[in-house]
């Protein structure tokens, strides 16, 4: 429970979807996206006591990966936090701060570049190695049998949902239009359904003064570590969470404007706008497909690297709220619902409602 | 050398681990190993069998207590069908699926063999129907999960 009278706002916000970019180290790399967004929050770093951050160390590729990429989200001579999971629950991490008490402001920021790493083979390392990493189960694979068990119950197939979400990310300007690659695709996903891996860099400042863009509900939620234990052509946790959140925000999902849902492929994020209630079982795709709220980001088509996934749907949705989302901008929203995941098929997920104050 | 010339480091990451199956798993995999049968346990709070055998429910948070073997057979719940190589495995492609063997409440990951992969689409709509399958073990178990598989009945 937050402490009376302390609401979170969001001052400022970063983006940047990139690809095997030379010029710059990891450590560069974070800071180009970090500095954006405190310039983007007016500049200062005054009063900004907390840093928490969303980064995996195989991704980084660096054990103890926040000794070296920390200082260069500003975390010098500041509590710094790293967050083992999505930006998304980095994210939930810092309003926690701010609504304790802890700080006034705060630096969110999360990463990942696919093009210093084998996605698969640290994909492959994700799973437990007594039961599962023997099978040379990748995460993906996981998602084709979510997409198997969801198209049998339901029908269809994603021919247009992915037309209509290629021509998202194209629209928008933070997009990754320039390298980046996809994975091997296994059955029955198709190379359309698929993440586009690229470099990604996103950060915001958070603050307990009145901005533009308020945060109005959040909800966090686990699904158990057994995939065999879970229902896959569903989304509960996120379903939980996102019902938290609404809940908090006192409205309902024909009450939102946008849907930001993070999902690894084009199924689990139809499967996620299932798991939410815009859409009823069986008609998430569709929902992609015909409803210009639904991922106007172009979602995974637009890049895609863990760990920092969540909180680019977060800043997709505040840029859409304060109008500066650009040639993806859908006409004046005042509320967005955006979501994070991490893991295996979702296994944790994040939702979080934002508003125009 | 030219002045611009920006430099990437060649990096790997190879530590070697021995993980701790611990007690349930270890048990588990003596099972496959000695018994070629697979087992579950039961959490003592919603009386689910759990399979893998486990030490703990995570939904209840509850130990769980009773052993009991499942299967042989068992029904298909969903699979994927992967064409990449991976070391260890058969050549691609090849067909990934979650099994619930009979008496348990939980499924099994493991390949599927014994399908006509020539035509992929033919052998998806034979997976699609939910085939009933039966535990197939290798000629020599080494008590490891790759000590069986599944196969159509």
């Amino acid at each position: 429970m937050a402490l009376e009278n302390v609401s979170v706002y969001v001052e400022g916000v970063a983006l940047e979807m990139s690809w095997a970019d030379p010029r710059r180290n990891l450590s560069e790399f974070i800071f180009d996206t970090v500095r954006n967004a405190l310039d983007d929050a007016g500049g200062s770093l005054d009063g900004i006591t907390s840093v928490v951050l969303a980064a995996h160390d195989l991704v980084d590729g660096r054990s103890l990966s926040s000794m070296v990429t920390a200082p260069a989200a500003g975390a010098y001579l500041r509590d710094e936090i790293r967050y083992g999971d999505d930006g998304a629950g980095a994210f939930a991490a810092a309003v926690t701060r701010l609504e304790a008490g802890e700080c006034e402001r705060t630096i969110v920021a999360a990463w990942g570049r696919s093009s210093e790493h084998d996605v698969d083979a640290v994909s492959r390392t994700l799973f437990d190695p007594i039961f599962a990493r023997p099978l040379g189960l990748e995460e993906l694979h996981i998602s084709g049998m979510r997409a198997q068990d969801w198209r049998r119950r339901h029908g269809g197939d994603s021919r247009v949902a992915a037309k209509q979400r290629a021509a998202a990310a194209a629209r928008n300007p933070r997009a990754l239009h320039k390298g980046g690659f996809k994975s091997a695709a296994s059955y029955p996903l198709v190379e359309a359904d698929l993440p586009l891996w690229g470099d990604v860099a996103a950060a915001m400042i958070l603050t307990t003064k009145p901005t533009g863009v308020r945060l109005a509900g959040l909800g966090q939620s686990s699904e158990p570590y057994w995939i065999g234990d879970r229902t896959l052509h569903e989304a509960t946790a996120l379903r939980q969470a996102a019902e938290r959140a609404m809940r908090e925000a006192r409205c309902k999902p024909a009450e939102i404007d946008i849907f930001e849902i993070d999902g690894l492929t084009l199924y689990d994020e139809a499967i996620g706008l299932e798991a939410i209630g815009l859409a009823k079982p069986g008609s998430g795709l569709d929902a992609l497909a015909g409803n210009e709220k639904c991922n106007p980001s172009g979602g995974g088509a637009a890049g895609y690297c863990a760990p920092s996934m969540g909180l680019v749907r977060i800043i997709e949705s505040v840029l859409q709220i304060q109008g500066r989302a650009g040639g993806n901008q859908i006409a004046a929203p005042r509320r967005a619902l955006a979501t994070g995941s991490s893991v295996v098929a979702g296994q944790t997920q994040t939702a979080v409602i934002l508003e125009a104050a | 050398m030219s002045e611009s010339e920006l430099i990437e480091i060649a990096g790997q990451w190879n530590f070697n681990y021995n993980y701790f199956a611990g007690e349930s798993a270890s048990r588990f995999f003596r099972e496959l190993r000695e018994n070629q049968r697979i087992m579950g346990t039961r959490c003592t709070k919603c009386r689910r069998l759990l399979v893998p055998a486990r030490a703990f429910c995570d939904a209840c948070m509850e130990r769980t207590n009773e052993w009991e073997a499942v299967g042989p057979e068992g029904t298909l719940d969903t699979f994927t069908i992967i064409t990449t190589q991976f070391p260890g495995l058969p050549k691609p492609p090849i067909v990934m699926a979650y099994v619930t063997l009979d008496g348990a409440d939980t499924a099994l990951i493991n390949l599927v063999h014994g399908l006509d992969m020539s035509d992929i689409d033919k052998a998806a709509r034979r997976l699609n129907s939910l085939p009933r399958v039966r535990t197939k073990f290798i000629d020599e178990p080494k008590g490891r999960i790759t000590d069986f598989s599944f196969e159509l009945i």
